[in-house]
């Protein structure tokens, strides 16, 4: 269980995360979504003691993270970048963590076998690709079998074959009662891979809760209409509490209705209809307008600022 | 998709891995294996002991071609007794790439986020280099003087039996163990591989030539210049300096001018700690 109350981290004038509270709960696959530059990985070092809140507290399991006595028995961390000295080989590098715990070679050997690396393991990490960096990674964030796991974009650079692998093994982990918490700036991977959903815009939590009740708040639910008639639709709709929007000659974007209210309403008037098409965006759009609105709102707020 | 409802009444996680808790002996033991795990730590060991055999042996033959009349009887002291300038280059460069090589690749955050208490990193590095130092110091001045003895034969080699040439064996041991500590320290403090060793470099070979320079403009230079890190702490692994020139610094004695390098190398190691707890990594 990773809690944090009113997080914030302040890089001089600049907010990266900006009073954040939330609480990511065992058992299931927590997402942080969010665009690049959101606050997610600065949130995750935070998480891990790597970088200091200016304010706030973070725990894991009750605890700040460097007061556990076994850190990497209770929190095991992929973070952006790597985080591997390039002249060593990946078995050193993984002996080295792992002495810090008294974990044996045996487990060491295990990490490597379920990360696919060992044909590699031997090998200077520094000419590793993209793809096996990232498995090195995670071999390191859970080598102490730990309760939480916190990835950040850990599909990055992955093959299609390695995607699917870190998808059901973060799964399976969440399953086994452990905590997962992964970042991503793709709506579409989260969707695939989580249960809950944390989204994080300019250092600021938009929205929480389980995925698809996200999915379905933010999930554009305007109708496109043709009608050689539009004049008289408009007044037809905006009386039924429909919000209407002219965008060509005949063409309208309707909101607030659905396509099968709209066409009954049509038909009962007479109107005659030549077009009737739910624009329901897809997840990315959902995101989209999540993560728009939240600048919009930004902006808005500054305009009123200066006006005032 | 498994709903909320399912997902809270997960199982507590079945761990199969019984984890330590972090302990000193622990980090000691995952630095061990980082330091020996890097082909530079392999390549500065070699070069330290190359380059005092070597100044040794260039030692040895120039006493031994000297014209009988110029005064300067062929000197083994001396042959065992200047290694340390050449090696303190090699272990400064060693003790600060040992912690400027974590930052630049971003190792040091593995390395944190495994021991987030953070200070038993920096405690275990200097351990070690302080060991590893002081040994390459010993086994340096043990094989010059092997390479310079038959150069000179036993009539001028260093006589083993006079404490001064017993006290330049750990001395050169104890000063580079100071320089790799310096080195590190200073690599914490800068966390950039280029400046670290830079600076460390420039106060052990610079600040003491530019000191002389400035005695001509005051005498506060004069009374200082025994007191700088490399002309304090060089002091335990030179032999002992008989005749003083009139108006020239006096020099400490060896153990009070350790004493006063050390000082300057606790400073720098308990700065670096210090930021260690607090920056962001």
């Amino acid at each position: 269980m990773i809690e944090a109350h009113e997080l914030t981290k302040r890089y001089g004038d600049t907010t990266a995360v900006d009073g954040v509270t939330f609480t990511v709960s065992p058992g299931s696959v927590t997402g942080f979504l969010g665009p690049n530059g959101a606050g997610k990985s600065t949130t995750m070092r935070m998480i891990v003691g790597l970088d200091h809140p200016t304010s706030g507290s973070v725990t894991v399991d009750g605890r700040p993270y460097a007061q556990h006595r076994s850190p990497l028995g209770e929190v095991g961390a992929l973070l952006d970048g790597r985080a591997v000295h390039p002249g060593r080989s990946a078995y050193q590098h993984l002996r080295a963590l792992a002495a810090t715990h008294g974990i044996p070679r045996r487990r060491v050997e295990e990490v490597i076998e379920l990360t696919g690396l060992q044909s590699v393991s031997r090998r200077r990490v520094g000419g590793f690709s993209l793809g096996m960096g990232q498995r090195l990674g995670i071999a390191a964030a859970v080598l102490g079998d730990p309760r939480t796991l916190i990835l950040d974009e850990p599909v990055n650079g992955l093959d299609p074959e390695g995607v699917k692998w870190v998808r059901t093994m973060v799964r399976h982990l969440a399953r086994e009662g452990r905590t997962v918490f992964i970042s991503s700036h793709l709506m579409s991977e989260m969707a695939q891979t989580a249960d809950e959903l944390l989204v994080i815009g300019r250092g600021r939590i938009i929205a929480a809760g389980p995925v698809e009740e996200i999915v379905r708040s933010t999930q554009d639910d305007r109708v496109r209409v043709l009608s050689p008639r539009a004049g008289e639709l408009v007044d037809l709709l905006t009386a039924g509490r429909a919000e209407v929007v002219p965008v060509g000659p005949g063409a309208l974007e309707v909101c607030g209705m659905t396509s099968a209210e709209i066409g009954e309403a049509a038909a009962a008037s007479g109107v005659p209809l030549h077009e009737l098409t739910p624009l329901g965006g897809s997840l990315e759009d959902a995101y989209l307008s999540l993560t728009h609105s939240e600048v919009e709102y930004r902006s808005e707020q500054s305009l009123q600022e200066s006006r005032s | 998709m498994t709903s909320h409802a399912e997902v809270t009444r997960a199982p507590a996680p079945a761990r199969t891995l019984v984890t330590a808790p972090v302990t000193f002996p622990r980090v000691l033991h995952a630095e061990w294996i980082e330091l020996w795990s890097l082909r530079s730590t392999y390549w500065t060991v070699l070069a330290t002991l190359v380059a005092m055999v070597l100044i040794a042996s260039l030692m040895a033959v120039a006493a031994t071609v000297a014209p009988p009349d110029s005064g300067t009887a062929p000197d083994g002291t001396m042959a065992i007794g200047l290694g340390y300038s050449f090696a303190q280059v090699v272990v400064a460069v060693l003790g600060t790439l040992v912690v400027t090589g974590e930052h630049s690749t971003g190792r040091i955050r593995s390395t944190l986020a495994a021991v987030p208490r953070r200070v038993p990193v920096l405690a275990a590095k200097a351990v070690l280099i302080a060991a590893l130092s002081f040994v390459l110091g010993v086994v340096g001045v043990a094989l010059s003087f092997l390479v310079s003895y038959p150069l000179l034969g036993s009539a001028a080699a260093a006589d083993l039996s006079d404490p001064q040439v017993q006290r330049l064996f750990w001395g050169t041991g104890l000063y580079l163990a100071g320089v790799g500590l310096l080195g590190l320290g200073i690599g914490a403090l800068l966390r950039h591989t280029a400046g670290a060793i830079t600076a460390t470099l420039g106060i052990l070979l610079m600040l003491s030539t530019l000191v002389q320079l400035l005695m001509m403009t005051s005498d506060w230079f004069t009374r200082m210049y025994p007191y700088l890190p490399s002309t304090a702490g060089e002091r335990i692994a030179t032999p002992e300096v008989t005749t003083a020139l009139a108006g020239a610094p006096v020099a400490l004695s060896p153990w009070t001018g350790y004493a006063v390098f050390m000082a300057y190398v606790v400073l720098a190691l308990a700065a670096a700690a210090l930021l260690l707890r607090r920056r962001d990594a």
